[in-house]
């Protein structure tokens, strides 16, 4: 078990750095969202982020995926620097990253058939139909959603939905993934089955994730190690059972319905 | 004091339109990029063109009508009841038919792609597709402004027949004339100088209004209120625009035609 490390987590994990984060920094206006991030996830591991509404989880995942620049500091997936990359390389970047976000986000005009057609036609060029078929029911299949093939995503349930955009994230087979709140908004059983999937992503596809979630139970099943961050800063991290016994006053609060 | 508040709105107006001129060489530089979206580009004709047909048909049917019955009572006492065909076709395919029909089309056109557009910011369908490494510009914004820029005209033209044709049982309703001798009076005063520079300024219309519906729809906030006021926008925006290019259009055609 590793040890609890509060007030200046470092890295320190041994295995294949593929996301390193040095000194993150980011403003909007006069807001200071992210003040000093340090992170690196390792290759197959699942790193949870927990901390308030506000203190940055979405930010930082979102700097990694380019969809921000951050204003200072560096912040490096598969070794190359994000912030650094042309409009081509970060679009072969982002091809190694699949990016669950809240709201499942599937494009609504189209069915979810069409969903997961859509980046394998587009992003990897496939032209076989057999071939797009076999990848889209298996990914379907392996979130437990192939009965919805020909349905639109407003025939879906809130769980079906986050179910599909995790379906049409794997799709592809991504090494990284990053969870934007799977389980917001969910009820614990289907919240639970979101947990277990993700767990189960990890292990078929062997991808490094950082799930960013509210949900202790998810936080509990999926994590492999656990970073608490507050007011745009990672206060803690350690394993889930680590953290549990921290005498941090804000790792405490999370933890505190937790038996 | 009244410096101070100015400095930031010019700031501001000049960022925007550096942003609109930004997004207008993406669209371009999307054009020619490769892997153009064939059946989006005709799913889009379809919706903005076909679905569009029967609103321009029924208002260039009404002012048609509602032309002749205007008319008539002037041209009548000048004695000049004959000259109503000919007024009418001029007027109605110089001006009135391309400059109505395109507002009709800003209204209904420009309003849905700024509200689909924005609502799929909203849903973070804009930014999913975006970490698939798809290129939303290309499948959305591309798509939906080379299909007003052909559809605009296309209706524009069907609007001009089916308003001449309303002229033609408006007239009939008080005097007595065949659709012959109808015919053979709009055809005669139409000629390649009233047609051709309509023709082409509806070319500008349709992609002000798929421009403008895109650009707005693109750049919503993030709430869902803004996707009401990114349609609204739109609307105003596009309206304002098709007067603009009306009044240049108007200037060109009387230099080259009209001396």
């Amino acid at each position: 078990m590793k040890e609890t490390n509060e007030s200046n987590p470092q890295p320190g994990h041994k295995g294949e750095v593929v996301i390193a984060i040095k000194g993150l920094k980011k403003s909007f206006g006069e807001k200071h969202v992210l003040k000093d991030i340090n992170l690196e996830v390792n290759k197959g591991e699942n790193v949870v982020i927990l901390g308030r509404s506000g203190t940055g989880k979405s930010v930082t995942i979102q700097c990694i995926v380019g969809l921000l620049k951050q204003d200072e500091g560096s912040l490096k997936v598969f070794g190359e620097e994000v912030a650094g990359l042309s409009d081509n390389e970060l679009k072969d970047l982002r091809i190694k990253i699949g990016f669950l976000f809240q709201s499942g986000a599937l494009y609504d005009s189209m069915t979810i058939r069409e969903n997961l057609e859509f980046p394998l036609t587009r992003i990897l060029k496939l032209t076989e139909q057999q071939d797009i078929d076999k990848r889209v029911e298996e990914a379907l299949d392996s979130v437990g959603l192939l009965e919805a093939i020909d349905k639109l995503p407003s025939d879906l349930s809130g769980g079906m939905r986050k179910r599909a955009g995790l379906a049409r994230t794997i799709v592809v087979n991504p090494e990284i993934m990053l969870y934007d709140e799977p389980t917001t908004g969910l009820d614990p059983i289907t919240s639970r089955e979101i947990s277990e999937l993700i767990l189960n992503i990890q292990k078929k596809n062997k991808t490094s994730s950082i799930i960013i979630t509210h949900d202790m139970e998810c936080a509990r099943l999926a994590s492999d190690r656990v970073v608490i961050m507050d007011d745009g800063k990672y206060i803690a991290e350690g394993t889930f059972e680590s953290l549990h016994k921290s005498k941090n006053k804000i790792v405490e609060a999370f933890f505190k319905d937790i038996l | 004091m009244a410096e101070e508040i100015a400095i930031p709105g010019w700031k501001k107006w000049f960022e925007g339109i550096g942003d609109q001129v930004g997004f207008f060489s993406g669209f371009f530089k999307n054009i020619f990029s490769g892997g153009f979206e064939w059946s989006e580009f005709v799913r889009q004709c379809y919706e903005i063109g076909y679905r569009s047909m029967m609103l321009v048909g029924i208002t260039s049917f009404i002012m048609g009508v509602v032309l002749i019955v205007q008319l008539r009572p002037t041209l009548v006492a000048f004695g000049a009841a004959s000259m109503l065909p000919k007024t009418l076709s001029v007027s109605f395919i110089r001006e009135i038919g391309p400059v109505i029909i395109a507002i009709i089309c800003a209204g209904k056109i420009a309003s849905s792609i700024g509200a689909e557009l924005g609502s799929m910011k909203v849903t973070e369908q804009l930014d999913a597709m975006e970490v698939s490494g798809a290129n939303p510009l290309q499948y959305l914004v591309v798509t939906r402004i080379l299909a007003t820029t052909i559809m605009v005209p296309i209706l524009s033209v069907i609007g001009d027949v089916i308003g001449l044709f309303g002229g033609f049982l408006a007239l009939n309703l008080r005097d007595d004339m065949s659709f012959t001798l109808y015919f053979t009076k709009v055809v005669g005063s139409i000629d390649f100088s009233d047609f051709l520079p309509a023709f082409i300024k509806t070319i500008f219309f349709g992609f002000a209004i798929g421009f403008v519906g895109c650009y707005k729809g693109f750049r919503s906030n993030k709430g869902t209120e803004s996707v009401g006021l990114a349609a609204n926008s739109a609307v105003v925006t596009a309206s304002l625009w098709i007067f603009v290019i009306d009044a240049i259009a108007v200037q060109i055609t009387s230099l080259l035609f009209y001396k």
